[in-house]
């Protein structure tokens, strides 16, 4: 026991210094929720790409709650939505409920090309169109799928920090 | 002529009246006859009652009206209880079936038998000989198993239910009967004067029959397990205002006539004697809660829940003899007046269940809780009548059991110095058994309420439902005032039921006292179930006006309810009652063994391919099973041998008369 303490003494702090904090406008809004940020995820017709990465900007490696950033399980919890993949047909109506279903004030951040632009499903019979087609987007997380180091970056932007 | 010889006599002659009335009455009125006779006769019990109650007594003697006995009555304060009760439940029932009979029970004979069954009920407590008791007792059962009958045309399985009653109470009966006459047999005559003198002078083996064969007849009436089985059939088979009088008032007299032997005619027995009626008492009061929990049928759920309570009662009154046997008379009185109490509001609480399961029948012609729900919408003075008796039966503050509950709980735990090994084992466990079956209570009856009457309709029946008629609604409204009287002020009615526990044990030991604050004297602790009803509804109202000061501030936004955003929540998504026990039943599951089937057929062409699969699932009463299918086999099995005795011919049978003529008159020169 008194091997483990010491160890832990020994070694320190070994994690890598935050990246800077992102430049480029605060989206309106965030600045309210005053740094903690709850996050409701919707995959809106997504190949689960960007879902692999969100796990992973939520792992111990990028760790994006201690920028104030965490996922909840009910948008009825969330101050911000982040949605993936092309909006489909089926997904879009739901969209819109989930959208309304969020308390004020309400951030909507679109992760991924194709939550952006349909990216490689542009066109396809059953996409409606891209998230900003559907609901109000405020901040946009390019990338196919983004790498986890951007959508840190992007949730950042909200938290402020 | 005192007031309580007043009242029971105008209760009787108006309970007669209104049976003859019911016969000549063409069917238009017949109904509104009876139910207002049938209440009337219930206001006169209810003055007897109380007035026996205070102190008043009367006997009346009647040598011409039966051969050899003749007839006795007499009123204590322990029988003007049982009267008080089972006349309050008549009011409400009677109040009801005003409007409930006009729909398939207006016929001759079941309009006619009503009031009688209450003039029974209301005898039986007042009987002071054992011919008048036996009498009364078999007009009650006899009255009963009639109205049980009463929709034996319309519904198969009522033919079935009459017969499983007939055939226990009858047994009770002859148990009964065979142990009160044992005890005349050591008496100058069959009054209950002369047995009380003749008990002291038994001898112990003697006694011990008489109070284990009454014991076991008293218990069957009270359903109490192992002889419940014609409960949970019969009551929810019967129409429901005689159902509520069935549950609310009848089976109460099981624990009158073990109050009336055990403690005042052979007054009180050796230990065992109260071991057993307290043992008896905590297993019902277990197994009835849990059959309960887990039953999906409104009716016969609330059948169940009487099968508890009962249980309960007579846990308080094994307690009361126990702590009675020690030398604990403080104890025992407390015991004692904590089961009269619940019966008083087991009395209340059940009745307006009855009712209002009644109601609820009327409305959508299920009793199925599973097809039930949503009824809020359509009928919402049931709802919260239902509301106010299911809050009354699950022993929370401020219900109406929390008071007895509480103070049976108090007489147990202080119970727990008495002398003995045996008491230092049983008192501990029957308090978790207590406190067991008021934690399943609250679950039985959220379940019982929430998934019958709240969220949607789960069938186009309940979907259409509709408020009932007005005296349906009045009488439940009368149960409901009773209710709410018991569970706020139960000191009004506790000194005298005090005063009925002493008067029971014989003794003069105070038990409860106090107006608003109940102290219990001897012995410490003190409840005040007006202050805490008080406090309660204070805390609820702080919570709201805080809740709207803070909603002032900030803006409302009306959206619609959270479904996953999938579209909108159906029926089919809903708790029903089986999902909502499933947990408890799981946790049970040694204990109510469950029996599920899944038969899955496959396709013809493939066995990977399914047709279809049926699943079936039923929990099965355990110890009917265990207990009165080997019973019943054995009884077919010797009819089918005796059925070989029997083959149809003429010389045979004129064979059987000859020699047992033969046999006998040999016997008689033998022993001659």
């Amino acid at each position: 026991m008194l091997g483990l303490w010491r160890k832990i003494r020994r070694t320190g702090r070994v994690a890598e210094p935050a990246p800077d904090r992102p430049v480029g406008p605060r989206p309106e809004g965030a600045a309210v929720l005053g740094g903690s940020v709850q996050v409701r995820h919707v995959d809106a017709g997504s190949c689960n790409g960007c879902e692999v990465e969100i796990g992973s900007a939520f792992g111990p490696v990028y760790d994006a709650e201690r920028y104030g950033a965490r996922l909840v399980a009910s948008p009825r919890h969330a101050d911000a939505l982040l949605v993936t993949g092309p909006v489909t047909r089926n997904m879009a109506e739901p969209l819109r409920r989930t959208y309304d279903t969020v308390p004020h004030p309400k951030l909507v951040v679109a992760v991924g090309d194709c939550a952006r632009n349909c990216g490689m499903f542009a066109g396809a019979y059953g996409v409606a169109g891209a998230v900003s087609d559907v609901v109000p987007v405020d901040v946009e997380i390019a990338g196919c799928p983004p790498r986890p180091e951007a959508i840190v970056e992007g949730l950042r932007k909200l938290t402020g920090r | 002529m005192t007031l309580a010889a007043v009242g029971l006599g105008v209760a009787v002659a108006v309970g007669a009246l209104t049976g003859l009335a019911a016969v000549v009455v063409p069917v238009r009125g017949r109904s509104t006859v009876v139910g207002i006779g049938t209440a009337v006769t219930g206001v006169a019990g209810l003055v007897a009652g109380v007035a026996a109650l205070g102190g008043q007594t009367f006997t009346l003697v009647l040598p011409g009206v039966l051969p050899l006995a003749g007839v006795r009555f007499t009123l204590d304060p322990l029988g003007g209880l049982f009267l008080a009760v089972t006349a309050g439940v008549a009011v409400a029932a009677g109040t009801y079936g005003i409007s409930y009979a006009r729909h398939g029970l207006d016929a001759r004979p079941v309009q006619a038998v009503f009031p009688l069954f209450v003039v029974a009920m209301l005898l039986v407590p007042a009987a002071d000989s054992v011919g008048t008791f036996l009498l009364c007792w078999e007009l009650m059962a006899l009255a009963s198993l009639l109205l049980v009958l009463a929709e034996h045309r319309r519904r198969p399985e009522v033919a079935s239910a009459g017969r499983w009653y007939a055939v226990m109470t009858h047994l009770g009966l002859i148990a009964i009967l065979i142990g009160l006459l044992v005890l005349t047999a050591h008496a100058t005559n069959d009054s209950f004067a002369a047995l009380r003198n003749a008990a002291p002078h038994m001898p112990s083996g003697v006694r011990d029959v008489v109070f284990v064969l009454t014991l076991a007849g008293f218990a069957s009436k009270a359903g109490i397990v192992p002889l419940h089985a014609w409960l949970p059939r019969a009551h929810p088979e019967a129409p429901s205002h005689v159902s509520a009088l069935m549950s609310a008032a009848m089976v109460n007299l099981g624990v009158y006539g073990v109050a009336r032997v055990g403690f005042d005619l052979l007054g009180g027995g050796p230990r065992w004697w109260w071991l057993l009626v307290l043992a008896l008492g905590a297993l019902s009061a277990v197994y009835g809660i849990l059959q309960a929990v887990i039953n999906t049928d409104l009716k016969r759920l609330l059948g169940y829940s009487t099968t508890e309570n009962l249980g309960l009662v007579f846990l308080g009154v094994g307690a009361a003899g126990l702590f009675a046997s020690s030398g604990q008379h403080v104890l025992a009185a407390v015991a004692l007046a904590a089961a009269l109490l619940h019966v008083v509001g087991h009395a209340a609480f059940k009745t307006l269940l009855f009712l209002a399961a009644g109601s609820v029948l009327h409305a959508t012609g299920t009793r199925d809780l599973d097809a039930l729900g949503g009824l809020r919408a359509g009928m919402p003075v049931t709802t919260g009548l239902f509301g106010l008796g299911a809050l009354a039966a699950s022993a929370l503050p401020p219900g109406t059991a929390f008071v007895s509950e509480w103070l049976l709980l108090q007489a147990l735990i202080h119970g727990l110095p008495a002398s003995g090994a045996a008491t230092a084992i049983v008192m501990p466990v029957t308090v978790a058994a207590v406190a067991l079956t008021a934690g399943l209570a609250v679950a039985t009856f959220v379940k019982a309420f929430g998934v019958g009457f709240l969220a949607k309709p789960r069938s186009t029946a309940a979907a259409r439902a509709h408020e009932s008629p007005v005296s349906m609604l009045a009488g439940m409204g009368l149960a409901g005032c009773a209710c709410v009287a018991v569970a706020l002020a139960p000191a009004v009615a506790l000194p005298s039921i005090g005063h009925a526990a002493q008067a029971a044990l014989g003794d003069g030991a105070p038990g409860v006292s106090g107006a608003v604050t109940l102290r219990l004297t001897g012995i410490v602790g003190s409840l005040s179930p007006v202050l805490l009803a008080g406090s309660l509804l204070a805390a609820a109202l702080v919570v709201a006006a805080l809740l709207r000061a803070v909603a002032v501030r900030r803006e409302r936004r009306a959206a619609r309810l959270w479904d996953c955003g999938a579209g909108p929540l159906s029926a089919r998504m809903e708790y029903t009652a089986t999902s909502f026990a499933e947990p408890l039943q799981r946790v049970f599951d040694n204990v109510v063994q469950p029996e599920t089937d899944v038969d899955v057929t496959h396709h013809e062409e493939s066995r990977y391919l399914v047709a279809a699969v049926a699943y079936r699932h039923r929990v099965p009463d355990r110890i009917e099973r265990r207990l009165y299918q080997p019973i019943l086999t054995a009884v077919a099995v010797w009819g089918q041998a005796g059925r070989r005795l029997a083959t149809g011919s003429v010389h045979r049978y004129l064979g059987y008369g000859f020699y047992t003529l033969l046999g006998l008159l040999i016997v008689l020169a033998v022993t001659r």
